[in-house]
């Protein structure tokens, strides 16, 4: 015992601090982590998270996956199947609008084709403020304004998307090598001659391959904004999972999950054959 | 001399004929090619308006003065002499955000939903993306199991989860927290095991070779050197689901979209306009605290 | 005393270890030289059981540790340290938190994991660290320090792990001159002072004539040649390395062996180095 109360007098002495941790340190750490534990159980107070409602849930969501067995397409399958193609029609859709508005807004707001700062400033802000607005709260007031049916599906996934597009296509432009502009310019060419054979073919690509990844978020997208009212697969889930037809809310699932595996198989072949 | 300075001008001159027809045989084929995605993504979209029926449904008589009206309703009646009156006075900033003390405490239940759903679903899918990386996990099978749970769980749209758990566990927040745990489970869990496969594992070899157990091959072999990715990912995805939480309220999970379904039942299309500003107000705090947070943490790697 | 006896290990069709028998007697420094591919790193591996061995048995003090599993195997890893060519440090953790990490294997899980280390063990890396002339590191990241000073923090995390047995894999072949001597001799000292048994992986036959007093060679998995340092001649060395006129470049990462071979031995070498030229 008084061989290792040497040995540890001897270390401190030569670094001190290395071996007896001060409590301040300790005691510091220590709070960093209560006080997000105490934060963090506050939090599951307030949302009335407790063991009684998960074990009681847990119960009946065993219940629920019984029920899911075996999927079933009650006898529709021809409905969903054009449900889910309404689905991806109304992402393709929606990715359209929302790329065809983004791009003058990418267009005004790069730094390298709009040289004055507080327009593309404003512009950058203005998206990053409607960026945060989730498709579904869109997809609600748009139903409220313009009826059921898919336009307000095909609207609610443009806007939410145009801003996210506008900024990375804006980024992409700036991201633009202007070296071969350079060499454009140096043999001669016209303006528009420069952008077609210095620009497009880089930025082309980028753009396309960017739509493409949000077709495939957008298919995801296009599921969510069926259920208030924006038709489609959404519509269908929403239907079966209010009168607890399980088995049938299983196999639609089931089904969307192996389309979406498809979608995003293909598109990411396309990608990586773009980039 | 002569003749074969004459035969290399003609062999060169052949040289030139044979690349330029080579030439135009690319352009073409490049044409055709082009063409031929035209005309692909030409049906695609033709086809997609045929099956969406937005030719069939939309165009009415009474469109543009529904719009009108829509429109009308949304904008609050401001008068400027007015606008800082108190709740009771028609046309104060106060009427129109008239219910503001229960939006704040919604807001409130849809930060705590992004907040424990993240944390949750963020240790969740640390503990499991081990088991989705190839370098860490042998075992092809329960590898292949673990990631295409994950795929799944990314992939289930969020509103439906959240419906199926309210079927469970009753509206209300409680729905909402587990539907953003599994969602996050699935997609912080592949970006982790991705991670962890670019990982270098000449650490966890010195681990192991010091006599670390498995956890403890994990605990510093792999978290220290994906600390920063790790922690980066987990901070953008609490971004991302301030959105999703506030979000999933609009089916009755719980939080501030509730309210927004709220407004739109009863038609109060100014009130929804006032919960959504404070929405984006909160999503644009939020993001601008955890951005700063992010690029802190990047600067760390470097 | 470690016995191998007939042991075999090999990756699909590639055989790394082929056969491999010897046995070395406590305190003993034991050199092993040999093309890279001929199986050096492989059996080092095999002893500290981070390859597990398709054939064969190793002893360690008489007792089988080839087919330990689970505490007692990650105990055998314990007294069996290994150093590695790369040094395979935790880059973002501390200096001393690293070297700490040489007593996993005999503290209890909690405290490991959440990095509390008791002061007696805290002392212990400290002092370590002093004797290697390290100790002004201690609090710095192990990223942004060079790769002779990461040697030696790697040979302090051995010695915490109060090793019967040190394996060193090819510890100076990634440094320069200077500090592959200030390494080496790190390692011989603890040879010397600890009666550690030592078995260590060299890329250059210079420095096994300097440090060992015995020489393994290896050449595609097998023990070629096993002897007093004295009877490792020129034409031994040659028959380790393979062919006479094939000077073996390609296999032997040319630059590494440049900034490392030739000033070791350019001092006062003990014995001659002709043939060094041919495998440099």
């Amino acid at each position: 015992m008084s061989a290792e109360a040497a040995l540890i007098a001897r270390a401190e002495a030569i670094l001190p601090g290395a071996v007896i941790i001060r409590l301040e340190r300790r005691i510091k750490t220590a709070l960093a982590v209560a006080a997000f534990l105490i934060v963090f159980v506050a939090c599951c107070y307030d949302l009335g998270l407790s063991w009684d409602v998960l074990g009681g849930g847990l119960v009946k969501m065993g219940t629920i996956l019984g029920a899911m067995w075996p999927p079933t397409s009650g006898g529709e399958l021809p409905r969903l199947l054009l449900a889910l193609v309404q689905t991806l029609a109304i992402a393709v859709l929606g990715t359209l609008l929302a790329a065809l508005v983004a791009i003058p807004l990418g267009l005004a707001a790069a730094r390298n084709i709009v040289p004055n700062p507080a327009i593309h400033f404003a512009i950058r802000r203005f998206m990053d403020l409607f960026r945060g607005i989730p498709v579904l709260v869109w997809a609600l007031i748009l139903v409220a304004a313009v009826g059921l049916g898919p336009i307000p599906g095909i609207l609610a996934i443009a806007f939410s998307d145009i801003p996210r597009l506008g900024k990375l296509f804006a980024e992409a432009l700036e991201n633009v090598d202007a070296r071969q502009q350079d060499s454009l310019r140096a043999t001669g060419s016209s303006t528009s001659g420069v952008f077609r054979f210095g620009v497009v073919p880089q930025l082309l690509p980028v753009w396309l391959s960017q739509c493409l990844y949000y077709l495939e978020q957008n298919f995801r997208a296009a599921a969510v904004v069926g259920v208030v009212g924006a038709g489609g697969i959404g519509f269908e889930l929403e239907e079966r999972i209010r009168i607890f037809a399980f088995d049938e809310v299983a196999f639609i699932t089931l089904m969307y999950i192996i389309v979406v595996g498809i979608v995003d198989f293909g598109s990411e072949r396309l990608r990586a054959h773009l980039t | 001399m002569k003749d074969s300075a004459a035969s290399t001008g003609t062999s060169s001159l052949n040289r030139v004929a044979a690349i330029e027809s080579e030439w135009r045989q690319t352009i073409r084929k490049s044409r055709l090619q082009t063409f031929a995605w035209m005309i692909l993504v030409s049906i695609i979209l033709l086809g997609s308006v045929e099956l969406s029926a937005v030719g069939k449904s939309s165009v009415d008589a009474g469109w543009i003065d529904r719009i009108a009206s829509f429109v009308d309703r949304l904008i609050p009646d401001l008068r400027a002499d007015a606008l800082f009156a108190g709740r009771q006075v028609d046309g104060s900033l106060a009427s129109w955000f008239y219910d503001l003390p229960r939006w704040l405490e919604a807001m409130r239940e849809t930060v705590a939903m992004a907040f424990v759903g993240t944390v949750v679903g963020g240790l969740m899918a640390l503990g499991l993306s081990f088991q989705a990386a190839a370098n860490l996990n042998r075992n092809a099978f329960l590898r292949h199991t673990v990631r295409r749970g994950f795929d799944a769980a990314r992939t289930i749209p969020d509103v439906i989860l959240a419906l199926i758990f309210a079927a469970a566990f009753s509206l209300g927040a409680v729905a909402g927290v587990l539907t953003i745990i599994i969602t996050t489970m699935g997609s912080l869990g592949k970006l982790f095991s991705e991670c962890m496969e670019n990982a270098e594992m000449n650490q966890v070899d010195a681990i192991e070779g010091v006599g670390g157990n498995r956890l403890l091959q994990l605990r510093f072999g792999i978290l220290p050197q994906l600390l920063p990715q790790i922690l980066s990912y987990w901070l953008l995805r609490m971004e991302i689901n301030l959105s999703v939480a506030a979000a999933l309220g609009i089916v009755g999970a719980g939080g501030i979209g509730m309210e927004l379904e709220r407004a739109i039942s009863f038609t109060e299309f100014d009130t929804y306009l006032a919960i959504l500003i404070l929405i984006v107000f909160c999503i644009f705090v939020i993001d601008l605290v955890s951005e700063q947070l992010r690029h802190r943490l990047i600067g760390l790697t470097q | 005393m470690l016995e191998l006896k007939n042991l075999r290990c090999c990756f699909g069709d590639v055989v790394a270890v082929d056969n491999a028998s010897l046995s070395i007697a406590p305190g003993e420094m034991v050199g092993i030289i040999g093309r890279s591919g001929s199986g050096k790193s492989s059996l080092l591996r095999l002893i500290n059981r981070l390859y597990v061995p398709q054939q064969g048995e190793i002893f360690w003090r008489g007792q089988s540790v080839t087919a330990l599993k689970g505490k007692e195997l990650r105990d055998w890893r314990g007294r069996s340290a290994i150093i590695f060519q790369q040094f395979n440090l935790i880059p973002r953790l501390d200096v001393l938190t690293n070297v700490l990490l040489g007593t996993l294997a005999t503290r209890p899980l909690l405290p490991s994991l959440f990095k509390s280390f008791p002061a007696e063990q805290r002392a212990r890396a400290v002092m370590e660290l002093d004797r290697l002339g390290m100790v002004d590191t201690a609090f710095k990241r192990t990223q942004n320090l060079s790769g002779g000073q990461q040697q030696r923090i790697a040979i302090a995390r051995a010695m915490l792990q109060d090793p019967e047995i040190l394996l060193a894999d090819e510890p100076v072949a990634s440094l320069d001159p200077i500090n592959s001597e200030i390494v080496m001799q790190s390692i011989a000292a603890l040879n010397r002072e600890r009666n550690i048994t030592l078995l260590i992986n060299l890329h250059s036959v210079d420095l096994a004539r300097r440090y060992c007093s015995r020489v393994i060679g290896m050449n595609n998995g097998k023990i070629v040649f096993d002897a007093p340092v004295e009877e490792l001649t020129d034409q031994e060395v040659d028959r380790i390395y393979g062919a006479t006129s094939q000077p073996c470049q390609a296999d032997l990462a040319p630059q590494k062996e440049l900034k490392t071979a030739r000033p070791a031995a350019v001092p006062p070498t003990i014995r001659g180095e002709p043939q060094l030229e041919s495998i440099a």
